[in-house]
């Protein structure tokens, strides 16, 4: 299959979050719906340490000409997805440039030191503010939020999946997200994490319209 | 933590006290919250605490201590610097015929004041010394019958204080407390209201002091006396008066020891070399030996309400009150005033008396008038 | 069923390296395959494990890497195709049987695929195994993309056989744990059958004994598989070039550094400026390939991770072929142009070509640059590594820190490798004071043990983990009893190897496989060699610490407690609370003196929360693992925790 071509190429998706919110299921399943359309895909992670509690990034490189590597060269990021607000700041330290959107949960999760009280954790509004001012567009999703009424809060990433293919950049729909878990997901999880997908395809129309 | 600068809490003590030595392990700091504690006679610090103002350091006796604050509030008067402390009267005394079965260290008199003071019901509890083989552990009681049980001095200093902060938790009101003059100057502390808060209450109903000239070092003591004989052996350890310059120790199937003083002294805390007080000055009673009579005690009434107790003791056959021989009192009056002397010129030398700011944290603070008479 | 072992040939799959690298071993019809737990390697073993009933292999976590070294070597020894697989740092455990595995030489394929760690993301250390490859003289090689990956391996396996030597892939974290689309070959039909013969002359490769002497003909024989091998490098598929005839800067790379290079390079727009060497076959290095490259263009570029393995040997071989391809100019770590420690990336090779060529290169404006700087560092707090909420190291080392500020003779604890590591950070209290490698930990405290004589009083502690205790702590406890070395070992033990995926290990009744098997005791063992032993459950804070001041009072030589808990992410208690855990908030007092916040300011598990503006700690109910040890920890007995309804 001839892949579409894409707004740039290779497109680079960095989705980021603290270990254990499912950053490595997501990319992996939007992975999988890119390469079912036939681009070449590469992902760079890391696994292990991350989990106890730390920044976890996968970089996910996207391209319809070659296979290239597993890390985003600086400030060559198009789109950064966050299931933790203040990870995408971190993220766009390095990999953000003016162009870049960015899709961010607004659940905070608190890192040890904040907790401790030795650091202080921005508000929502410096967040937003800091945003803006990185981006070319930032749109803050609900996920958890969202997540926790569908029954599980791990479903946030997914939700957030839903959310970037409604964004345009990438040729990826429900149908493509369907054929990817019903090869790779238990029957019984299969239902909810549809209806995750499926709202949060809903809540980016629903913010794009508004836009308009 | 609150930021305002006082630097009164646990940072500070640790530098001051407990990193320099001074602390003689009274307990006052330890069991008030989980950093600090005490274990096998000795102060820990587990963790650091970033509060500005603490109650470890208010009740510690070894830092900001103002001496003529205390004495205003416990005796009307400022401080004086009298060898004995503030006092209404001292007498002879000893345990009463309607104290039985008690093996006491000498006269039995503290054991009587406190157990005469709970079966009246003037206390709900009582803070006294136990020991675990030869460590010495607080014990709070709260039964008559088991105040006899701590009877005996125990030489190696106890964190007695701690189980004072637990029955305070506890919501206990009015506590007994038996203990040596650094732990008699960290309860008057204690109930002076260091932190200023507004739903205070002084939670001694009875504060009994004992002599002390020093104390030793626990985690010292045991192993220097497990070279000489087995610890569990132990029945009684005394220091007789002088001329006889030894540390007695009395073991079962009638074994006796005799260690000279001067081995001892080494296991002395340094803390003790600047301790100014011999006789428990902060006290409502003090209790000490009596030289030449190992059966009998010196007592000094301070205050109204210890001077109401033993009036009733005496009364009702609890404690035997008798005239104090002017030998003695002169004696004790040349003991107490020269260890507080040698102390005073230590601190005093070493620039622990009336530091000039409060940044500068002072160990004890007093008239300079006084102070410069206590060290001519 | 695994997409790992889908029969059509040609299919494409997206797969994290490790798994193009199993894709390699099963088309090339691995029968046997072993190793140890270690990142970047362990999908590898666990990938095999899942197939190994579906495909009739045989698969087993062995307790150390020296021991799975010598499982798959038994395997060729039997005519049988094995893979053994580690990190960096099993190459090291393996060093002194690989050494002699390369003398006697090999039968069956077998091929040792090492997966570094540049950059130490889950390690702590970044050493390299590229160098083993060259002291024990066998084959290297390395992928430098997934496809390759899957071919490398399977070809290892044909050239392990040929030259009846063990060969070595060595594979990076990048490559490792990176994904991309790989396209699969045919699995093969052939059943192998296991014979071990031994009866032949003492000089024939494959009846003969399997001895390392004689030392000196043996090696000789090494050294001509060396040469063969050499030869066959030249024509090697895996070495390729990309770029104009005359370049004016020649890049040569390995590994994940040849993608960083590739893009680097069409970023900077240098395609008809550097040409891209991309060496597969990286020791022994083939002379005449490496010549035709030279003789290109004067000045060379080496990128690769972490030393300057290639650089050296490229060096070496154009000082030799100095005649033919004159003096070079030569960029890489030794001079400075690349870093000698860290991993590389895309970047740094772009600044490296940037100074190199004279390119001015910036990906974003200044300001953007110092903008999101700035606003990284106010708004983005670092985040530490923590121990899970309901980890039950972090009970070990609060009541272990206690323990030893409470004895106040400044003892010290001599840490080891696995999830407890990070016991050196505020986690773990700053608990750990030494921390090297496996087993190091007990074998350095057996060392303090011992300096009695010059005046040491401080107690010694020691900890590691089940996993560890195996591995190679065991040889240092028997050398701590044996010599009386007065030390307190505790053996976390969590029932699993939990930092690396809660992989089985010889204290659990069940392996690789999910066969029933038997366990081996630590308790009894430690009994057994001689040490007084204690078994306490960690959570029981009150109780562990108690022990632990008893134990360390105690003069009589080495002693162990066995802190006996279940790691919060087992099967057995992933997702189970013992209990509802919650705080109540009148009881709580906070920031004031008698708590000064100690559940979350020291204590810190991320199942508390401050809540900044009511100034009260909570529970985070999704976060929170139920296992209840905060409800004693709090002076204030605020933390209120309730037994969970049996269902």
């Amino acid at each position: 299959m001839k892949a579409k071509q894409l707004s740039k190429d290779p497109f680079n998706i960095i989705i980021t979050g603290v270990g254990g919110q499912g950053n490595v299921m997501a990319s992996r399943i939007l992975s999988n719906m890119l390469v079912n359309k036939g681009y070449f895909v590469t992902i760079g992670e890391t696994f292990g340490a991350s989990q106890r509690g730390g920044s976890v990034i996968s970089h996910i490189r996207v391209s319809s000409r070659s296979a290239w590597g597993p890390l985003v060269p600086k400030g060559r990021g198009d789109v950064v997805v966050t299931l933790e607000p203040i990870e995408a700041i971190r993220v766009l330290a390095h990999y953000g440039n003016p162009a870049v959107e960015v899709l961010a949960n607004t659940r905070a999760v608190y890192p040890a030191s904040v907790t401790a009280g030795e650091s202080t954790y921005p508000t929502f509004e410096e967040i937003k503010e800091m945003l803006k001012k990185l981006a070319a567009r930032v749109w803050l999703i609900d996920a958890t939020d969202e997540a926790v009424k569908l029954g599980n809060s791990i479903l946030s990433n997914i939700i957030m999946m839903g959310a970037l293919s409604a964004v345009g950049h990438l040729p990826i729909d429900q149908d493509d997200f369907t054929a990817v878990i019903s090869r790779t997901l238990p029957l019984d999880k299969i239902a909810d994490n549809l209806q995750a997908f499926a709202l949060g395809v809903g809540m980016m129309k629903e913010k794009r319209r508004q836009e308009r | 933590m609150d930021g305002k600068g006082l630097n009164r809490g646990q940072e500070v003590l640790r530098k001051h006290v407990l990193d320099a030595y001074l602390c003689t392990g009274c307990g006052a700091c330890v069991d008030l919250c989980p950093y600090n504690r005490s274990y096998r006679g000795k102060i820990a610090v587990l963790f650091p605490c970033v509060i500005d103002e603490g109650r470890c350091f208010a009740y510690c006796p070894k830092i900001e201590v103002d001496l003529d604050e205390l004495s205003m509030r416990f005796f009307g008067k400022p401080y004086d610097g009298n060898p004995l402390g503030a006092y209404q009267s001292i007498t002879a005394a000893k345990a009463g015929h309607r104290i039985k079965d008690i093996s006491p260290q000498a006269g039995g008199t503290v054991s009587a004041l406190i157990y005469f003071a709970m079966i009246k019901g003037y206390l709900d509890g009582a803070v006294l010394t136990d020991r675990k083989g030869l460590l010495p552990v607080p014990r709070f009681v709260t039964h008559p019958g088991d105040v006899l049980g701590c009877a005996t001095s125990k030489f190696a200093a106890a964190p007695t204080l701690s189980a004072v902060n637990h029955a305070v938790k506890e919501e206990y009101g009015n506590i007994g407390f038996v203990g040596t003059p650094c732990q008699i100057l960290a309860t008057a502390l204690m109930r002076s209201n260091p932190l200023q808060g507004d739903d205070f209450i002084d939670p001694f109903g009875l504060v009994v002091g004992l002599f002390c000239t020093w104390a030793v070092d626990f985690r010292l003591f045991e192993p220097f006396l497990a070279e000489r004989i087995e610890i569990d052996r132990i029945r009684k350890i005394d220091i007789p008066p002088p001329p006889a310059e030894i540390l007695e120790v009395f073991a079962d199937v009638g074994t006796r020891l005799e260690i000279p003083i001067n081995e001892v002294r080494e296991l002395v805390p340094k803390g003790c070399s600047y301790c100014i007080d011999m006789t428990s000055e902060f006290s409502d009673l003090s209790v000490g030996v009596m030289e030449g009579r190992p059966d009998m005690n010196t007592l000094i009434i301070r205050t109204d309400r210890g001077r109401r107790i033993v009036e009733e003791a005496e009364r009702e056959g609890y404690l035997t009150i008798s005239k104090l021989p002017e030998e003695n009192m002169k004696h004790l009056v040349w003991a107490s005033g020269n260890k507080k002397r040698r102390a005073l010129v230590k601190a005093q030398g070493e620039g622990m008396v009336n530091t000039e700011t409060d940044a500068e944290k002072s160990y004890l603070r007093m008239s300079a008038e006084v102070l410069e008479r206590l060290i001519a | 069923m695994s997409y790992l072992t889908d029969k059509e040939e040609g299919t494409s799959y997206l797969v994290m390296g490790n798994e193009a690298i199993v894709r390699g071993a099963l088309e090339a019809g691995v029968n046997v395959a072993s190793g140890y737990p270690g990142t970047p390697s362990s999908e590898i073993i666990d990938s095999l494990a899942k197939v190994a009933s579906e495909l009739d292999l045989y698969v087993e976590w062995s307790v150390n890497e020296k021991v799975a070294l010598e499982v798959a070597a038994a395997a060729s020894f039997a005519k049988l195709r094995a893979l053994c697989a580690m990190k960096q740092n099993g190459v090291d455990v393996a060093s002194d049987f690989l050494l002699h595995l390369a003398g006697t030489g090999t039968r069956g394929g077998i091929v040792l695929v090492a997966c570094d760690d540049p950059g130490a993301l889950s390690s702590a250390n970044e050493g390299e195994s590229r160098y083993f490859a060259r002291m024990m003289e066998i084959p290297l090689l390395e992928p430098g993309n997934f496809q390759e990956a899957k071919e490398m391996t399977k070809w290892a396996f044909e050239l392990s056989e040929e030259i009846r030597q063990i060969v070595f892939v060595r594979s990076v974290t990048r490559i490792s744990h990176a994904s991309g689309n790989i396209t699969y070959g045919k699995l093969p039909e052939k059943k192998r059958r296991a014979e071990f013969k031994y009866d032949g002359l003492i000089l024939d490769p494959d009846e003969g004994v399997m001895v390392s002497p004689p030392v000196g003909w043996k090696h000789q024989r090494q050294q001509e598989k060396v040469k063969k091998v050499r030869e066959m490098f030249e024509e090697s598929p895996f070495n390729t070039y990309q770029g104009p005839e005359r370049p004016d800067l020649l890049l040569i790379t390995s590994s994940a550094c040849y993608l960083y290079s590739r893009e680097a390079i069409s970023i900077l727009g240098l395609e008809d400026r550097v040409g891209l060497l991309k060496l597969g076959t990286t020791w022994p290095l083939p002379p005449k390939l490496l010549t035709k490259h030279l003789l290109k263009t004067d000045r060379v570029m080496i990128v690769e991770e972490v030393l300057p393995f290639l650089e050296d040997h490229v060096k070496i071989l154009a000082a030799e072929q100095a005649f033919e391809v004159g003096v070079k100019t030569f960029y890489g770590k030794n001079d400075g142009t690349l870093p000698m420690s860290g991993e590389l990336n895309p970047d740094l090779v772009i600044a490296a070509l940037s100074t190199v060529l004279g390119i001015d290169y910036a990906p974003v404006s200044e300001d953007y640059e110092q903008s999101a700087k700035l606003f990284a560092s106010v708004g983005a707090p670092v985040r530490d590594l923590v121990f899970c909420a309901g980890c039950p190291h972090r009970a070990s080392f609060f009541s272990i820190h206690n323990a030893l500020e409470l004895d106040g003779r400044k003892g010290f604890v001599c840490g080891d490798i696995g999830c407890y590591a990070m016991a050196n950070r505020p986690t773990g209290y700053r608990t750990l004071k030494t921390l090297h490698a496996m087993g190091s930990g007990t074998g350095v405290a057996s060392g303090f043990g011992k300096m009695g004589q010059f005046g040491m009083d401080q107690p010694i502690l020691a900890v590691c983990g089940d996993s560890t205790f195996y591995h190679a702590v065991m040889p240092a406890l028997v050398n701590a009893v044996h010599n009386k070395a007065d030390i307190t070992l505790v053996v976390m033990d969590n029932s699993g190897t939990a930092m690396t995926g809660f992989q089985p290990h010889p204290g659990v009744a069940r392996n690789a496989l999910g066969q029933e098997v038997p366990g081996v005791d630590i308790a009894k063992i430690s009994e057994a060699i001689g040490a007084r032993v204690e078994i306490r459950d960690p959570f029981n804070v009150q109780e562990t610490r108690e022990t632990l001041n008893n134990l360390i009072e105690d003069k009589n030589g080495a002693k162990v407690l066995v802190l006996r808990q279940a790691c919060a992410l087992s099967p057995q208690r992933r997702n189970k609370k013992n209990y509802d855990v919650r705080v109540d908030q009148t009881i709580c007092v906070g920031e004031v003196c008698g708590c000064g916040r100690f559940c979350t300011r020291i204590f810190r598990c991320p199942g508390i929360i401050w809540n900044y503006e009511k100034k009260r700690a909570e529970i985070d109910e999704v976060i929170c693992a139920g296992c209840g040890v905060c409800a004693d920890v709090c002076p204030q007995g605020a933390i209120i925790r309730e037994d969970v309804p049996k269902r």
